[in-house]
């Protein structure tokens, strides 16, 4: 029987960027380079940033816990290679700018030890508890590893408040250029199966759909044979969606499959739907069976600019020029590094910054890209198109939002609902003036949290 | 001819008597209904007397009338008011310093104490581009705020970025980035703190001016001595040389700071400036070499 591949299933607005997916889609998860160094940042995740436990010059395992946090919404981080401590000191961080990290030093006797993992044949998830999968999930340090990086242990431990229903898998993946959760899909197939088995049973959900976009029929077609040999695949269902950006964001999909809306400024939880990664899915099944924290994770390094694309299992903490260096190097006509893709990544202006958990690509791009990109070219004034209206998944109206900001009226800006924004860049792209409107958004966004602080004079 | 006869004059007449005859009512209804609006409004003005302090004419003189809105209020006839009812707000008025405060003090017949220094901004950054270490180019919105919340737009984290959000927010033209530093022109400000709202660094602070020039530790780095040498040329590096000198300074964070409202020109002062290794210790203020020692 033929699988049907097709997406029937989106959202209103939305755009449809070149993929570029060619570069990377067929290499297989390689091992990294063997590190000597690491700085495992203490703030990886959203919520409360992690205290060390660890001192200056303090040998550390593989896989031990080196910081951690007693807030609720954390999650700890371990280190992934054997070696000494080196500093608690800070480093250039994507997001952050400057973030607090412990450099661990490898010892030079002792080779980068790879987690292995294997799944057992007479695997069941009714062997662990709710609980017993929550605690490992939270100790394994897991966070949502598509980008945002939420703390999965809140996201799918039980809360009487907010009961979930339904379990979404998010394999979209509709950033240009990344790979690394097709490859997952893939080639980890039976691990996903096993983590979504055992997510179902910590969160309690009774429906549970996968979602891939209809550009990875491979995938579909993968996923949908591992789920006929395995138990209870008949509850577990693979929806292709319709290819186009930004499919994966959590509350596209949720539009997308269940036709329904996320209040705005609200979360999935309060319609009772949890959105989880492929790949958070995969480390949930290393966490809860045996017992590996995620202290490695796959990057895809890619981007006209590096010599060897490929999708790559690396330690976290690595740095980016290490990983950069592994993969040949970047050519003379590379000008500008990002940690994730082109539409949402954030440039890299220190090659020192660490990989973090939520790190999924490095995408170098050259300079005829960049001076093709907006930024290089000259900004006009608004012609008033709407384009930007029509592309923009959350309704917005991204033009009189950028302009108020522009203009420096923020309660306008506020008025037009700024803080809805998820900064997909949606806008930016198809603005025939060349306007940075999401630029603009962004900077708004900050106005309005320094108004708010009461900065002192 | 026509015109001359004598029935020609009647004829005339006759017709301008008519004339008069059909216009006087016309022209005494006007005269009435403007007797009688005037008599209304001169009765409105009457009852509906407001009744104007004098003393608001006199502070709105006395105010610098920028209309700045540093105050609080909309504009300084807002403040006049306000002042009037509420003597508390004297001070309020920073472009107009303490001669305004007594002058305004002086209106209303009170006296004010020592209301302080006239507070002006310092600039806590000392880099010049020279200084300054980049990893990249920044290429995106070109103002602070937005290459403030890129990451590692420059290598320090807490030194100007130079994109000049205090120039735009300085009604009085006394800001200007000279060789990628924010620059105060002492003697065109007037103290409104508009820049240290505008920074999104928090760099530029409010500091009482009791001398012409003020010392200043213009850094505001808090990493440590290593990274901020490895990052600036001119940073502070937390050595603690100047507290040795005097108490003045404090060192926090690995950041040296000077009490200003301690603040004394005095011996020890001089020489925790000439010891400072990264000659971070420098003066701000209105002489045009900031080198020169501080006049009164």
């Amino acid at each position: 029987m033929r699988i049907d591949t097709k997406g029937r299933f989106s959202f209103p607005g939305g755009t449809h960027p070149p993929e570029k997916k060619d570069l990377t889609r067929e290499m297989e998860i390689q091992r990294g380079p063997a590190v000597t160094e690491v700085a495992v940042m203490l703030c990886q995740h959203i919520g409360a940033v992690c205290q060390p436990l660890v001192r200056k010059s303090e040998a550390v395992q593989a896989g031990q816990k080196i910081g951690d946090c007693d807030a609720f919404v954390s999650a700890p981080v371990h280190s992934p290679i054997t070696g000494k401590v080196i500093e608690v000191a800070l480093r250039s961080h994507a997001v952050l700018g400057r973030s607090l990290a412990i450099v661990v030093e490898a010892f030079p006797y002792s080779p980068t030890k790879w987690p292995s993992f294997k799944l057992k044949d007479d695997f069941d998830e009714n062997n662990y508890s709710a609980g017993k999968i929550c605690e490992a999930v939270r100790q394994a340090g897991i966070v949502g590893m598509g980008g945002a990086g939420f703390p999965t242990r809140v996201k799918i431990e039980p809360n009487p408040r907010l009961p979930k229903e339904i379990l979404i898998i998010n394999g979209c993946e509709c950033e240009p250029y990344i790979t690394c959760d097709y490859r997952i899909m893939l080639e980890w197939t039976d691990k996903i199966i096993a983590g979504i088995r055992l997510a179902r049973r910590a969160s309690g959900c009774s429906r549970v759909f996968i979602a891939i976009e209809d550009n990875k029929p491979e995938a579909i077609e993968v996923m949908n044979a591992a789920l006929k040999t395995c138990a209870d695949g008949e509850d577990i269902k693979v929806v292709p969606v319709r290819t186009k950006y930004p499919q994966g964001g959590e509350r596209q999909l949720i539009k997308a499959i269940l036709k329904k809306d996320v209040p705005t400024g609200g979360i999935p939880p309060m319609i009772g739907v949890v959105v989880l990664n492929v790949a958070t899915v995969a480390a949930i099944t290393e966490a809860v069976i045996s017992d590996l924290p995620l202290a490695h994770r796959v990057v895809t390094v890619t981007g006209e600019a590096i010599a060897r694309p490929g999708n790559y299992h690396v330690p976290i903490g690595m740095s980016v020029e290490d990983l950069i260096e592994f993969c040949g190097g970047v050519a003379k006509k590379s000008a500008k590094v990002i940690m994730g893709g082109p539409m949402m990544g954030i440039a890299v202006a220190d090659l020192k910054t660490p990989i973090t958990k939520t790190t999924n690509a490095i995408t170098v791009l050259t300079k005829e890209q960049i001076g093709r990109a907006k930024f290089a070219r000259r900004q006009t004034p608004c012609i008033r198109c709407g384009r930007c209206l029509g592309v923009c998944p959350e309704n917005l109206n991204p033009t009189k939002i950028a302009h108020a900001v522009k203009n420096n009226l923020l309660d306008v800006a506020e008025s037009y609902y700024i803080s809805a924004c998820m900064e997909c860049g949606c806008c930016s792209y198809v603005c025939p003036a060349n306007i940075e409107l999401t630029g603009y958004i962004k900077t708004g966004k900050i106005f309005l949290a320094r108004q708010k602080k009461k900065i002192p004079v | 001819m026509r015109y001359h006869t004598r029935e020609c004059v009647e004829e005339n007449l006759a017709e301008m008597l008519e004339l008069w005859n059909s216009a006087w009512p016309a022209g005494a209804t006007m005269l009435g209904l403007g007797f009688g609006f005037a008599l209304v409004l001169l009765i409105a003005s009457e009852k509906l007397k407001v009744w104007v302090d004098p003393k608001v004419e006199q502070v709105h003189g006395a105010l610098p009338n920028l209309d700045c809105g540093t105050c609080g209020f909309a504009g300084c006839g807002q403040y006049a008011k306000a002042v009037l009812k509420n003597p508390e707000l004297i001070g309020k008025c920073a472009p107009g310093g303490p001669e305004t405060s007594q002058k305004i003090a002086g209106i209303l017949s009170l006296q004010v104490s020592d209301s302080g220094a006239v507070q002006k901004p310092i600039v806590h950054c000392h880099a010049h581009t020279a200084d300054k270490t980049y990893y990249a180019k920044y290429q995106g919105i070109q103002t602070c705020i937005a290459a403030n919340a890129l990451a590692n737009v420059q290598a320090c984290a807490f030194g100007c970025v130079s994109f000049g959000d205090c120039i735009r927010a300085c009604k009085f033209g006394a800001l200007s980035i000279v060789d990628g530093l924010a620059t105060v022109d002492y003697d065109k400000c007037t103290g409104c703190t508009a820049c240290s709202k505008a920074c999104p660094r928090n760099l530029i602070e409010m500091v009482p001016f009791r001398y012409e020039n003020m010392m200043t530790v213009a850094c505001s780095s808090k990493e440590t001595g290593k990274s901020t040498r490895s990052m600036c040329k001119v940073g502070c590096i937390g050595c603690g040389l100047c507290v040795k000198q005097t108490e003045q300074f404090t060192v926090e964070d690995n950041l040296a700071r000077l009490d200003y409202e301690k603040y004394e020109a005095t011996e020890q002062t001089e020489t925790a400036m000439n010891k400072c290794p990264t000659k971070v210790i420098i003066y701000r203020g209105k002489t045009k070499n900031p080198q020169d020692k501080p006049g009164g």
